[in-house]
């Protein structure tokens, strides 16, 4: 781990956060907009392991909290979680070219389902079974159309600044 | 232990909410520090969306060609700088004109940034905050109707909760009949109504506005576009079109200060001039 890698990541988090919301979400889309944090987390946790999968989750995700309109920390529990257990997907990316598609479309669908988890436990008007079915139906398939542009980029990157990147 | 602190934070922060939070410096600090940087990126989408068709083409040019294929290019970018420009001032055009004929003190804002949330919330970010003089819980419009109410102001940008938000409920009374009911948000896929009273009846087409409750009163909300008949519910229920599409919200305004009295058919005069190429909300005359 080196500055220049930290650098990296809070570069990476810092425009996907802008992008996501100026950018992204203001597509004529139907359902939920693309998001690129997540595909961003799960990319992360892929190249580096599960530990960096999760920092870079809980911080992504607490900032995307801290810019939306519900109780901080739900964003970062899912994103975190995700980027934790997608970590653990072993190095055969490299190899599966199949592989971080399944990844993210994983990460999408826990990332959802843990949102509504824990805003379920707080009674969020906002989390109905239609809302939750609804948001898996587009948000996968969004992830999914991300991940191409996303995870090789991510990866050469990481390479660059460290040719053999050490899995945490 | 990020997992717990995530917990943590949320608990806390769910408790806290009303009063004023102790993470409310945190958000105040992301909206200083995103706020500006949103606007920049805001703004430079849009204008790059608007430029992006001229671009590509200008890189495609053959080589026989060149001059004349360059002069078009121009052309056609200045087209679409026009259109643009065309459909901005439509919109600031039917700002003005709810203006008037409603008797709204309005504040013209930009919309900068849409969050979705994994689709489970709807907010937009506009470019105005407490040094614009915006208040919390202020109504938000677009020259074709109600766009939300201003839920956390910071110091150059404030978040607004948009009509479709599972969390908005409006005060809402039909337009024909004068019939009152609530606008529940359902997500992007739209409005569902309650109107109150046994023989509570709508048609498809009808139109609704704002009765005025948390919402400023006579800003039109939406057209009923299906009605359920469920003859042992007390209430008629259905869904409504917004008027405004939120997928496509650029320019908006803040309402400092509504009219005085409820707007009837005296204050907005008859017919009410289109605002939107939709069915228009002409007012019938309030129930005596």
């Amino acid at each position: 781990m080196t500055t220049r890698r930290f650098l990296l990541a809070a570069a990476a988090v810092l425009t996907a956060l802008l992008l996501q919301d100026t950018a992204l979400t203001q597509l004529p889309l139907p359902g939920a907009a693309p998001d690129l944090l997540l595909v961003l987390v799960v990319a992360y946790a892929l190249v580096e392991g599960p530990l960096s999968g999760m920092t870079t989750g809980f911080v992504a995700g607490l900032l995307a909290d801290s810019l939306a309109d519900h109780a901080l920390g739900r964003l970062a529990l899912a994103y975190a979680v995700v980027g934790y257990a997608t970590g653990f997907i072993e190095d055969d990316t490299d190899r599966s070219t199949l592989l971080p598609f399944v990844a993210v479309a994983a990460g999408a669908v826990g990332a959802v389902l843990l949102f509504a988890g824990v805003g379920m436990l707080l009674g969020d008007p906002r989390v109905t079974l239609h809302a939750v079915g609804r948001s898996l139906a587009s948000s996968v398939p969004y992830s999914v159309v991300l991940t191409p542009f996303v995870v090789p980029v991510l990866g050469a990157l990481v390479r660059r600044i460290e040719p053999d990147p050490i899995r945490r | 232990m990020l997992v717990l602190t995530a917990f943590t934070l949320t608990a806390v922060d769910y408790r806290s909410s009303g009063d004023s939070s102790a993470f409310d410096a945190v958000r105040r600090g992301s909206d200083t520090l995103f706020g500006p940087a949103q606007r920049a990126v805001g703004g430079a989408v849009n204008g790059i969306g608007d430029a992006l068709d001229g671009i590509t083409r200008v890189g495609r040019d053959g080589d026989k060609d060149d001059k004349l294929q360059a002069e078009i290019d121009r052309l056609r970018t200045q087209l679409l700088e026009t259109d643009g420009l065309r459909r901005q001032l439509a919109e600031q055009q039917s700002l003005l004109q709810m203006k008037d004929t409603g008797g709204y003190t309005l504040t013209a804002a930009r919309v900068i940034s849409v969050g979705s949330s994994l689709g489970f919330e709807w907010t937009a970010t506009i470019d105005l905050g407490t040094r614009d003089g915006i208040t919390e819980g202020a109504t938000v419009v677009n020259g074709k109707g109600l766009v939300g109410r201003v839920k956390r102001v910071g110091p150059y940008t404030s978040v607004v909760v948009l009509l479709v938000d599972s969390e908005v409920t409006v005060g809402v009374r039909l337009i024909r009949s004068g019939q009152l009911g609530l606008v529940t948000g359902q997500g992007q896929t739209g409005l569902t109504y309650q109107l109150i009273g046994e023989r509570a009846r709508a048609e498809i087409g009808d139109a609704m506005y704002t009765s005025g409750s948390t919402f400023k009163a006579g800003i039109p909300v939406g057209r009923v576009t299906s009605t359920s008949n469920n003859p042992n519910s007390p209430t008629l229920t259905g869904t409504l079109e917004p008027f405004v599409d939120v997928t496509a919200l650029d320019l908006v305004a803040v309402v400092l200060d509504g009219p005085r009295r409820t707007p009837r058919s005296a204050v907005i005069p008859t017919p009410l001039p289109s605002p939107s190429p939709r069915p228009s909300p002409s007012p019938s005359p309030s129930p005596r």
